[in-house]
C-alpha cells in the first residue's frame, strides 16, 4: 500500500510541476458554467419544474457533472495505450507492482490536482458569483463516497480501452467512441430525467449511470430518502466489483500478446 | 543449483502481413496471413551468482527478447527458464523483487519528476528501508556524484547523466541479478568509461550478478567474464572472454577510399594483399559502404603499417580510417568458424 502511495505523491507532484494546465482548464471551465447557465435558463424560460426538477437543481447538476468531468478525465486510456505503442510498458512491469493498481494510483495523484484546482474553484464560483443555493441533505454527505465509486467505475472503462491496445496497437477510434457513449448514457450532459422514458428504464441497468448521474443526482436532489440514495449506492458498488474483476481477467488475457519491439 | 536455468527457450511472435500501399493497407484490414517469427530458437544457458555475462550478438539476434523473458515480462514459447528457482513470467511482482533492469533506450525514472523523487518512490515500491537506502544513495553519489543531479527533472538530464541515474537505481533494492539491455548506446567515451566503472564496482562490491548486452565490444571487454555471443535466435558460442578477445583484439578494420575505384579493384587488392603476406593470412575485403573498402586483418601476424604500405604504393589512397573489428564481424567469423 505504501508504495501505491508513493506513486500517487509521484503524480500529484507532477501535477503541480505543470500547473499551468490548470489555469486553462479552470479558464475554460469557467466558460462552459456561463454558457450552461443562460442556456438552462432559457430553456427553463417562465417555467418552474420541467422533468421534476427546478431550474436550480439541473443546474447544479450540469455544472458540477462539467467539474467532475475533468476529476474523471484522467486520459488513462490515452496513456496506457501509448505505453503499450512504445514499449514503455516494460519499464512498469520490471517493477514488484500490480499495474492495474499502479495506474489507479497514478491517476489518483492527478486527480487529487484537479479536485483542488478545479471542482473547488467549481462550487466556490457556483455559490457565491452565480448565486446558486446548493440545499444540505444526506445527499450531499454521501457524495463523497459516491464519486469516489464513479472514479472507480470510470476507471475500469478507460483501463479496459487502454489495455485493447494489446490487440489493436491503436486506440484513437475505440477511445473517442467509448467518450461519446460514456458521455451521453451517464447523464454528463443532460440529467437522465430529461431521456424518455424506455431509455431511462434500459439505462439504468447499464454501468454508465453509475458515473455521472448517480453522483451527481446527491447532490441535486440532496433529500430524496436514505431508501433511495442506498441503492443507488449499492449500484455503484457492485459495478465497481464486477468491473474491476472483469478488467484483471481481461489483462491477465491480453499481457501475453504483448510484443515489445525495438530493443 | 545456478542462479539463472535457461533450456531449450524459445520464443516466437506471430506478425502480420502487410502488403504495400493504400489498397495493400485495405486489404490487411481483414487478412488473417500471419507469419510467425522465430525470435529466440532454442537457447540453453546456465548463470552463476556473481557473474559478468556478456549476452551479445547482432541487431534483431534476440538479445532483447531473452532479456524480456528472464525479467518476466514476456512469456516464454516454449522451454524452460528458471530465475532464482522459480518462473519469472508465473511469478513477476516477487521475481520483480530480486531484479534490476535498465533498458538503454527507455528510462524507468519518472520523466517529469527530480531525480531524487524517482529514487524516493523506488524505495517504497521495492521496499528498501531507510537505512539501506541512505547507505547506497551515499555509495551512488560517491562514484558518480549523483548529489549533483538530485534536483534536476529526468527529462532534462543529459542521455549520459540519466543512463548513470538508471543503473544506480536498478541497483537501489540491492537485486540479486541486474539486466543492463544496451547501457552505453549513444554514449561518448568518457561517459562510457564512467558506467563501467560503475557496474564494475557495483558488481565487485555486491556480488551482483550482471547480464549485459551490448554493441560495444570495448564494454565487453572491459566487464565480462564469460560471453554468449547468439544470432537468429542461437546461441553461437558460449564461454572464456580470452578467446574471444584474442579473436576481436587484434583484429583491425582498414577503411580505404580508393581512387579511381571500379569493379576489379577489390580483385586487384586482393590479390596484392595475397602475393605479399601469402594465402595463409586471410583478409576480408569488401566494400560495406559507398566509396569505402573495408580490409580486415590480424594485426597479430600482419603488422598494420606493412598492409598499409602494400596498399599506398599499389594503389590511389584518397583517404583512410582504421577501426576496431565491429560486433558483426566478430559474429561472422564465429559463423566462419574462428572459435572451433
Amino acid at each position: 500500500m505504501k508504495s501505491y502511495l508513493a506513486v500517487l505523491r509521484g503524480s500529484f507532484m507532477i501535477g503541480l510541476i505543470y500547473r499551468y494546465g490548470f489555469l486553462f482548464n479552470i479558464a475554460g471551465n469557467i466558460i462552459y458554467m456561463l454558457v450552461t447557465y443562460y442556456l438552462w435558463k432559457s430553456i427553463y424560460q417562465g417555467r418552474e419544474v420541467l422533468r421534476g426538477l427546478t431550474f436550480d437543481q439541473t443546474y447544479i447538476y450540469v455544472a458540477l457533472g462539467s467539474a467532475v468531468f475533468i476529476l474523471l478525465k484522467t486520459y488513462v486510456d490515452w496513456l496506457l495505450s501509448f505505453d503499450i505503442r512504445e514499449g514503455m510498458i516494460a519499464s512498469y512491469l520490471i517493477k514488484p507492482i500490480d499495474l492495474q493498481f499502479y495506474i489507479l494510483f497514478n491517476s489518483f495523484g492527478y486527480s487529487l490536482m484537479s479536485l483542488a484546482a478545479i471542482t473547488l474553484p467549481t462550487l466556490i464560483l457556483m455559490i457565491f458569483v452565480l448565486h446558486i443555493e446548493i440545499p444540505l441533505g444526506i445527499g450531499l454527505a454521501l457524495f463523497p463516497l459516491s464519486l469516489l465509486l464513479a472514479y472507480l467505475v470510470s476507471f475500469c472503462f478507460d483501463y479496459f480501452v487502454g489495455l485493447l491496445c494489446f490487440y489493436t496497437e491503436s486506440i484513437w477510434g475505440l477511445s473517442i467512441t467509448k467518450e461519446i457513449i460514456v458521455t451521453v448514457l451517464s447523464g454528463a450532459l443532460i440529467p437522465l430525467q430529461f431521456f424518455p422514458d424506455t431509455i431511462q428504464k434500459i439505462l439504468f441497468w447499464l454501468p454508465f449511470q453509475a458515473i455521472y448521474y448517480t453522483p451527481l443526482t446527491m447532490v441535486a436532489q440532496p433529500n430524496l430518502s436514505m431508501d433511495t440514495f442506498l441503492p443507488m449506492l449499492g449500484l455503484q458498488l457492485f459495478w465497481v466489483i464486477v468491473l474491476f474483476v472483469f478488467t484483471r481477467l481481461f489483462y491477465n488475457q491480453a499481457i501475453k500478446v504483448l510484443r515489445i519491439s525495438g530493443g | 543449483m545456478s542462479l539463472i536455468h535457461v533450456q531449450e527457450l524459445k520464443k516466437h511472435f506471430n506478425v502480420l502481413n502487410r502488403r504495400e500501399g493504400i489498397g495493400g493497407a485495405f486489404r490487411d484490414l481483414f487478412s488473417g496471413d500471419y507469419r510467425t517469427v522465430e525470435a529466440v530458437a532454442g537457447i540453453s544457458f546456465d548463470i552463476e551468482a556473481g557473474e559478468v555475462v556478456g549476452y551479445i550478438g547482432p541487431n534483431g539476434a534476440g538479445k532483447s527478447t531473452t532479456i524480456k523473458m528472464m525479467t518476466g515480462i514476456l512469456k516464454p514459447s516454449g522451454g524452460v527458464l528458471q530465475v532464482n528457482g522459480s518462473v519469472p513470467y508465473d511469478n513477476r511482482i516477487r521475481q520483480a523483487q530480486i531484479m534490476g533492469v535498465v533498458f538503454g533506450q527507455r528510462t524507468q525514472l519518472w520523466w517529469d519528476l527530480p531525480v531524487i523523487e524517482s529514487f524516493k518512490i523506488l524505495k517504497e515500491i521495492y521496499k528498501v528501508d531507510q537505512k539501506t537506502f541512505d547507505k547506497h544513495m551515499n555509495m551512488f553519489n560517491e562514484l558518480v556524484g549523483l548529489n549533483a543531479l538530485y534536483s534536476q527533472q529526468v527529462r532534462t538530464l543529459s542521455l549520459g547523466q540519466r543512463m548513470l541515474c538508471d543503473i544506480a537505481a536498478s541497483f537501489l533494492h540491492n537485486p540479486q541479478v541486474v539486466f543492463l539491455d544496451e547501457p552505453t548506446i549513444g554514449l561518448d567515451i568518457s561517459v562510457k568509461a564512467k558506467i563501467r566503472s560503475l557496474i564494475k564496482t557495483l558488481n565487485e562490491e555486491r556480488k551482483t550478478t550482471i547480464i549485459l548486452t551490448t554493441h560495444d565490444l570495448g564494454d565487453v571487454e572491459a566487464l565480462c567474464h564469460r560471453i554468449i555471443i547468439i544470432d537468429k535466435g542461437k546461441t553461437l558460442y558460449d564461454g572464456d572472454i580470452k578467446r574471444v578477445t584474442a579473436l576481436f583484439g587484434a583484429y583491425r578494420t582498414l577503411k580505404l577510399q580508393i581512387d579511381p575505384f571500379d569493379e576489379s579493384t577489390l580483385e586487384a587488392l586482393r590479390e596484392k594483399l595475397t602475393t605479399h603476406f601469402g594465402a595463409e593470412n586471410s583478409f576480408t575485403i569488401a566494400q560495406t559502404e559507398e566509396f569505402w573498402t573495408d580490409v580486415t586483418f590480424d594485426q597479430a601476424h600482419t603488422p598494420l603499417s606493412d598492409v598499409l604500405g602494400v596498399v599506398m604504393s599499389n594503389f590511389k589512397v584518397s583517404d583512410v580510417r582504421i577501426v576496431e573489428i565491429a560486433m558483426e564481424d566478430v559474429v561472422q567469423r564465429v559463423y566462419d568458424g574462428a572459435l572451433r
